[in-house]
């Protein structure tokens, strides 16, 4: 059964068509990758995957509901956890602080009962901080809790924003380059760890990246984006020698 | 980047050593936590007792003035510090609150009813400005707040059945507290609650999310945060304290006239806030209470270096200090939080305060 799927998903910016057309779709338990050279629309397609943008044309059909008009926020309780090109943390913060942050769509008392210092939003607070405790330590943060996001370096404030994304509860990632910024070797660890979260926690994931043995070696299927419209989709090894993939990224000769 | 460790997985199997007692590293020992509330509990207790002393120069209806301004400030930096959204018509949500009540009460309705009506009419007036709030940012908010102030004052206050016209509108204290040190105590008290639900507004799920839209809307909201409701949210909450802080204001000079709300009070709002520290309670504490008892404790002739005094400290705050008077303080309130005592010299360019910075930097 398909968790995503997109069909004819179009969005246009003034006179320039971002995304044109675009077809995909994520099964349950996947790894997609979606590549193509700078600027060909990727984020633009998570944008309005997530309702960022509202898509001029096409829908968006998660697990058999169209949720094309659905308000970004309504899709993290569905099961919806993104992560950006850039970290979306507020970097002000602390690790922990955000692992709270993450978790906004599971409190379960009100706004107002928390401001009023209610005594059941004493013992939620707590229990939050327990959960975010035992991502962290998943992901060997916990020495890293209390220090802001902002003056981690790269690599680890990538890793605090997958573990503010698993604060959400997701079935479904939608991961924006989350090794850019690595190295080849970290990039491969984080290809463990993308494999581990995917059979412990039953994850299918959606990802933007540009790192090609990463993409190789953990992709199910791959779908390859150029100035807006797909150019190809297929398995890793096929989409690799594909003559048309290969151009745009080399660029053609006439 | 650090190694990822794969080893303990509590997924699976419900974990029997629980992570809980990490929550409680680097917190103090008993005697610790004792010490911090016996300094916490004396500075309160001093307060207090320089409202019973009533001595010279902070005579009590000049602090009291002080407490209320704090309780504006508040409400502002709810706006200013946490969600990160000017408001230069904060003058209006006060003139309004100010109104409400001393209206109310003149017409026979209780004090202790009157306030909370305040609060739902400043709540009320914020609520229109956060709708606009959810379209406009930066310098065109900025002037859509001012404009609005502008409006509200000139237009709503202008009404004489409402405001007295140019005479003003008495505004009696409540029975039992119409002596200086007896209204004191009360202002207080109304800071205390208000000083209590600061707090725990940014403990808990909806300071967490209005700080969250300052930093990165989209961000906020793919964590599922409803970014509409919450900045609405920080709006209403702002109105509802700059209310309540107006009805004091009302019945503590006991009469109110649409002229007590210009531009210039507006300003000062914002300047007490800022020079106090964004992030900061103690900050906008001592920032605001300068700003309400300096004019009232220095010759006639020197009130107008106030505003002198209130550029400088700006400058000094924007250029070298963006923590304000909070970061001055941070060493004593990092202490009394529960963090080991840690005084440098050194100016530190990054303020770390947890929530600072609301992009009024230029």
């Amino acid at each position: 059964m398909s968790v995503l799927e997109c069909n004819d998903l179009s969005i246009q910016f003034g006179g320039l068509k971002a995304l044109d057309a675009v077809d995909l779709s994520v099964n349950e338990w996947e790894i997609v990758g979606l590549i193509g050279p700078n600027g060909a629309g990727k984020t633009t397609f998570f944008n309005c995957v997530m309702n960022v943008y509202n898509p001029t044309r096409g829908s968006v059909v998660y697990r058999g509901e169209n949720i094309t008009a659905l308000p970004t926020h309504e899709r993290v309780p569905r099961g919806f956890g993104r992560t950006f090109q850039n970290v979306g943390l507020v970097k002000s913060l602390t690790v922990m602080d955000n692992m709270l942050i993450a978790q906004h769509s599971k409190v379960r008392y009100g706004a107002m009962a928390g401001i009023g210092g209610m005594p059941g939003s004493f013992r939620e607070e707590t229990a939050l901080r327990e959960n975010a405790l035992e991502i962290l330590s998943f992901m060997g943060l916990v020495e890293h809790r209390d220090a802001r996001v902002g003056s981690l370096p790269y690599g680890l404030q990538k890793l605090s924003e997958i573990a503010a994304v698993l604060g959400t509860d997701p079935e479904f990632l939608m991961l924006d380059e989350p090794t850019s910024g690595m190295s080849p070797e970290e990039a491969h660890e984080f290809g463990d760890l993308l494999l581990k979260l995917r059979t412990e926690l039953n994850l299918t994931v959606l990802m933007i990246e540009h790192h090609v043995p990463l993409v190789v070696r953990v992709c199910d299927h791959v779908y390859v984006l150029n100035f807006g419209r797909l150019l190809a989709e297929g398995k890793p090894h096929e989409i690799q020698r594909h003559p048309e993939v290969v151009a745009a990224y080399l660029g053609e000769e006439e | 980047m650090a190694t990822i460790e794969m080893t303990p997985v509590p997924a699976a199997a419900p974990d029997e050593r629980s992570l809980l007692p990490l929550l409680d590293e680097g917190k103090p020992s008993a005697r610790g936590w004792l010490a911090r509330r016996i300094v916490q509990a004396g500075v309160i207790g001093a307060g207090l007792a320089l409202i019973a002393v009533n001595p010279p120069v902070l005579q009590t209806d000049r602090v009291t003035k002080g407490l209320i301004f704090v309780i504006i400030g508040f409400s502002l930096h709810i706006l200013l510090g946490y969600a990160g959204q000017i408001s230069l018509g904060h003058q209006a949500f006060v003139g309004v609150g100010a109104f409400t009540s001393a209206l109310l009460v003149s017409k026979g309705l209780t004090f202790w009813v009157a306030i909370f009506v305040s609060g739902a009419t400043g709540a009320l007036t914020a609520l229109i400005l956060g709708f606009v709030a959810l379209r406009l940012k930066g310098l065109v908010l900025a002037l859509v707040t001012f404009a609005y102030g502008q409006v509200a004052v000139n237009s709503i206050f202008a009404i004489p059945q409402l405001t007295g016209g140019g005479a003003g509108v008495d505004a009696l204290r409540p029975a039992g507290f119409e002596g200086d040190k007896a209204w004191a105590y009360l202002v207080a008290g109304f800071l205390a609650l208000i000083w209590l639900l600061d707090w725990r507004l940014v403990k808990s799920k909806a300071g967490r999310a209005i700080m969250t839209i300052r930093e990165n809307e989209v961000a906020a909201a793919s964590f599922g945060i409803n970014v509409v409701g919450y900045k609405i949210l920080a709006f209403v909450l702002s109105g509802a304290i700059a209310g309540i802080g107006g009805a004091l204001f009302a019945h503590h000079t006991r009469q109110v006239a649409p002229n007590d709300f210009n531009f210039q009070l507006a300003l000062v709002f914002v300047l007490m806030v800022v020079v106090g520290g964004l992030g900061s309670r103690p900050g906008v504490f001592v920032g605001s209470m300068f700003f309400g008892i300096f004019p009232l404790a220095v010759p006639s002739d020197f009130v107008h270096y106030g505003e002198l005094i209130g550029a400088l400290l700006l400058l000094l705050t924007l250029t070298m200090f963006p923590g304000g008077i909070g970061q001055q303080l941070k060493p004593f309130t990092d202490w009394i939080a529960g963090h080991p005592f840690h005084f440098s010299l050194k100016p530190q360019r990054e303020s770390g305060i947890s929530s600072g910075g609301a992009g009024v930097r230029p």
